[in-house]
């Protein structure tokens, strides 16, 4: 049984704003999101890196206490955007609850920053102090914590897939969650991902050498996707939801439909778990294709992945020339936001579906002398009008695991 | 009731409107049922009692604790039960 999949609403918490509007805004004045790096009683002061993609916009959470016991930061931002896009939605609290609707969220780590007081409660000097470890603790930090937390919030009773592929999270969440609904398995699913501020993430790539160093007095001017004067990515915080429902239904009930999920491709580079692999990457693009059933010659739009780094960017410019040629426009989004990490995928989603809704493909911010190893492809470098029908979302992740979106806009 | 019965309750309910935002519940008022105090809440409750009477429960003792925590009475009597020293453990605790 094949179906078609739509996405009937979507909700983010980015860098660069929250609400649709705030966020086309950005994408359409070239906004930053990148701030100097907070100082912390841990690591903040050892590392190089001193830029981080920011969550700017105060969030009112208002989660009762019963909610909020087994929650983490990372949670708060997952349920908060899911609240969202169950209020979009207008689904029902029946169908919500009725185990045809699941969930398929993740992170990178859980919660951090509840780790590191648990780290610090088992570590600490006088052993045996009571209570320095909660009962909650490891609710709040374990892996699967923003999709628990939003069945719990939300009662939603459906499958639970909680990917935690570092940067392919919550496209594999999406990409999965689209197989769910597509094979039958479910109706209807909530896909996303979310990571909180964190510097540990920060000091996990400083130490590979892969961060943004040089614009620490700059923070606005990095990461800066294939631009000749890139030096490496910016990490940074967010989540992302989009709702999958299948297309029957969600015409039947008048829902709104945003775009379709046409296909979906992940595979693994099958070796190094740090470098990107042109092989790998070139076929997660045509698995992609084949899955969506198009040639190259339909796609309009690529969101790459493009984090900022030196190898990483070249890489993905020659599998997409490959692939490609220089036919469709190409942006590196996280030249607004930073690399939101597990939310990147799923933020990077709805920005392409916000682009497709208002007609318009944003520039790769920053990029103003494209690196001759990047060419041979449509870079964006100015704000371009343009309808889009056919749109991929391009991730990868350390690990070698590389996924490929392929959406659709709704009118067609 | 005795003044340290009455310092422990009034401590339990210290802890319940601080830790678990439940603004005075009825001394015999089913927890779970009127208030969702649920089994996290209960254990997260025995960690706040082992750090008021600056004492640390064995594992026997907690598990047979959580048949107890379901009113506030219920929390007193156990503490008055396996803390035969509680009236001066709360009296310290109160004054610190």
């Amino acid at each position: 049984m094949d179906r078609r999949v739509v996405i009937t609403a979507a909700s983010a918490i980015t860098p660069v704003g929250n609400s649709k509007q705030k966020i086309v805004h950005s994408l359409q004045n070239g906004v930053s999101g990148v701030l100097p790096l907070r100082r912390d009683d841990l690591l903040a002061d050892y590392l190089h890196c001193r830029v981080f993609g920011t969550v700017q916009e105060p969030i009112e959470y208002g989660f009762e206490r019963k909610y909020r016991k087994t929650m983490g930061p990372v949670s708060y931002y997952a349920c908060h955007v899911v609240g969202q896009l169950l209020e979009q939605s207008g689904l029902s609290r029946e169908f919500v609850s009725s185990g045809r609707m699941g969930v398929a969220f993740g992170s990178t780590h859980g919660s951090p920053s509840v780790q590191r007081h648990i780290y610090k409660a088992l570590y600490h000097q006088e052993k045996g102090v009571p209570g320095s470890l909660g009962a909650v603790d490891y609710l709040k930090s374990m892996v699967h914590t923003t999709a628990v937390n939003i069945t719990k919030m939300f009662e939603i009773t459906g499958r639970v897939i909680c990917s935690s592929t570092a940067c392919t999270t919550s496209s594999q969440s999406i990409g999965y969650g689209y197989e769910m609904v597509k094979y039958g398995m479910q109706d209807a699913m909530v896909c996303g991902g979310a990571d909180e501020y964190d510097t540990t993430t920060v000091a996990v790539f400083d130490n590979l050498l892969a961060c943004s160093t040089a614009y620490n007095d700059r923070p606005g001017q990095t990461p800066r996707p294939f631009d000749a004067d890139r030096d490496g990515l910016v990490v940074a915080e967010g989540a992302g939801a989009v709702l999958l429902e299948e297309y029957e239904a969600a015409r039947k009930r008048g829902a709104p439909i945003l775009g379709e999920v046409i296909g979906f491709s992940c595979n693994n580079n099958g070796g190094d778990l740090i470098f990107p692999n042109l092989d790998g990457i070139t076929r997660t693009i045509q698995l992609g294709l084949e899955s969506a059933g198009i040639g190259p010659e339909a796609m309009d739009f690529i969101s790459a992945h493009a984090t900022g780094t030196k190898m990483g960017d070249v890489i993905e410019a020659r599998a997409i020339e490959q692939v490609y040629g220089n036919s469709p426009m190409v942006t590196g989004l996280k030249g607004y936001t930073g690399h939101t990490m597990a939310s990147c995928g799923v933020i990077e989603t709805i920005m392409t579906l916000y682009m497709m809704e208002k007609g318009f493909v944003a520039p790769t911010l920053h990029l103003e002398n494209i690196d001759s190893r990047c060419t041979g492809i449509g870079h964006v470098t100015q704000l371009t009008e343009k309808e889009v029908n056919v749109a991929s979302v391009q991730n990868f992740a350390f690990g070698g695991v590389n996924t490929s979106l392929v959406l659709k806009a709704p009118a067609l | 009731m005795s003044s340290s019965r009455q310092d422990i309750e009034a401590e339990i309910y210290r802890i319940f409107r601080e830790q678990f935002e439940i603004e005075d519940p009825g001394p015999d008022e089913d927890l779970r049922e009127v208030h969702g105090f649920d089994s996290i809440d209960a254990i997260e409750l025995l960690m706040e009692i082992e750090k008021l009477f600056q004492v640390e429960m064995d594992q026997e003792t907690k598990k047979e604790a959580l048949s107890y925590i379901r009113t506030i009475n219920g929390i007193c009597d156990y503490i008055e039960q396996v803390l035969p020293d509680a009236d001066a453990r709360v009296s310290e605790a109160v004054n610190r």
